[in-house]
């Protein structure tokens, strides 16, 4: 079931494009933003980088999600899905996997052109890289598909879903940061652990309670 | 009948707590020792900390109140919880606003992102949220819920966040509390004194805040 649900979702955005391509040339243009707005020499920028890198994911994630949910809000869909037999928390589970998946797409078109662009080079520990990023995006979308669900149905729902994302998300954009920065600057596994522990429990913890809230975020 | 006994007992109890905060007040100016090097500075934390715990207890309530509306559907503990996340909201303000003061003549600036500042700035930046949540969330039965798993998840984060903030920024001072078991012993029994005055205060205002919530429904 739990499959079906993510191959639905997949296929709406293997149609439409929607998510990604509206992620992707967000993307682009924050990157444009950031280097018009920051005008330093590289080697000042490389030290910025990381955090410049979690706002842009940070911002991307927010309109994909919205740009998700806000597509079972306008064809009601949503109300649809919750009337077949299904256990809610899978539907928590398959936005939160497929958000991740189209959050990973739109930043393997985009990492590159930020790493390259803003001149910040590709860093040695390019492999361990990518594995924070994932480890990012699965906490980011954990609470981001959670909240999303709480705030889908409101009036004003395109600002409430920040509003209520950044401050719940803090911990994790600080852990994403400081992890970031440690691969940047080479440092041993050792150093970063504790950054790498607390991305790990958060995507646990708001997995998990999205997968137990969704049945009453749901409830008709 | 329900007014007319609410107005009697609600008299008394703001004659008592008039009566409570003006020997507290007369006890923390005249009755405790000023404490070495900090002088008058100190007094304020015979506000400051009441209110900081009196805080905590009141989005402690709320996580409460969401269980308890989760679970039975009953609309006593939705109120509970609305009351109890504005009174924790607006005591986090006061903390916000008298640990500045101190700060400002004990540190020589108004604001440091140390652990217990920051997760206290986020509390409110969540709760900020929740109250646009609970206007802006549309039928009052679905608010209702969602606000209640809102409370629920921000008392989860509010433990990751201080971690993740304490890992953040070792190096800045230390909050002055833990210091304050080495202070001269006069001041514990004016501080304890002062932290049931605030708490009787708080559950004054919950209980008139439910009140006048049940109220308002009554005469819908």
């Amino acid at each position: 079931m739990f499959l079906r649900l993510l191959k639905k979702d997949l296929l709406v955005e293997f149609r439409s494009r929607e998510v990604s391509a509206s992620m992707l040339t967000f993307g682009l243009a924050v990157i444009m933003i950031f280097s018009f707005s920051i005008n330093i020499s590289p080697d000042l920028f490389r030290r910025f980088a990381p955090g410049l890198y979690w706002i842009m994911v940070l911002f991307i994630a927010v309109l994909g999600l919205h740009r998700m949910f806000s597509h079972e809000k306008e064809f009601d869909t949503f109300s649809m899905i919750i009337s077949a037999p299904v256990e809610r928390g899978l539907i928590f589970l398959a936005k939160w996997v497929s958000g991740v998946l189209f959050l990973t797409v739109a930043e393997i078109l985009i990492t590159l052109p930020f790493l390259l662009f803003l001149q910040v080079g590709i860093p040695e520990q390019w492999v361990i890289l990518i594995v924070i990023i994932l480890l990012g995006n699965i906490g980011i979308m954990a609470i981001g598909s959670l909240v999303s669900g709480l705030a889908m149905r409101a009036k004003m729902s395109e600002v409430l879903l920040p509003i209520l994302l950044f401050p719940l998300v803090s911990p994790q954009i600080i852990a994403t940061v400081q992890a970031t920065t440690a691969v940047f600057d080479g440092k041993p596994l050792a150093s970063w652990q504790l950054w790498l522990n607390l991305m790990i429990t958060f995507a646990l913890v708001f997995g998990l309670a999205g997968y137990l809230f969704f049945e009453h975020i749901t409830e008709e | 009948m329900f007014v007319t006994r609410f107005n009697n007992r609600l008299r008394t109890g703001i004659i008592i707590m008039i009566l409570l905060m003006i020997i507290n007040l007369v006890n923390i100016l005249f009755n405790s020792p000023l404490v070495p090097i900090q002088q008058w500075a100190q007094k304020i934390f015979y506000y400051h900390v009441p209110c900081a715990w009196v805080a905590f207890l009141s989005f402690f309530i709320v996580l409460i109140a969401g269980i308890m509306f989760l679970k039975t559907k009953n609309y006593k503990y939705d109120r509970l919880g609305l009351a109890a996340a504005e009174l924790g909201t607006f005591f986090t303000v006061l903390v916000l606003i008298t640990g500045p003061i101190w700060a400002s003549a004990i540190w020589g600036k108004a604001w440091t992102w140390e652990p217990r500042l920051t997760t206290t700035f986020v509390l409110f930046l969540i709760y900020s949220g929740y109250f646009m949540l609970r206007e802006f969330g549309g039928a009052p039965e679905r608010v209702a819920r969602y606000a209640a798993i809102l409370g629920i998840i921000a008392f989860i984060d509010v433990p990751i966040i201080f971690i993740s903030v304490r890992f953040w920024s070792p190096e800045v001072q230390s909050h002055p509390q833990v210091e304050m078991a080495l202070q001269p012993t006069g001041i514990m029994t004016t501080f304890f004194f002062s932290l049931f005055t605030f708490t009787m205060l708080y559950f004054l205002m919950l209980w008139i805040r439910t009140g006048i919530l049940s109220l308002k429904v009554k005469n819908q």
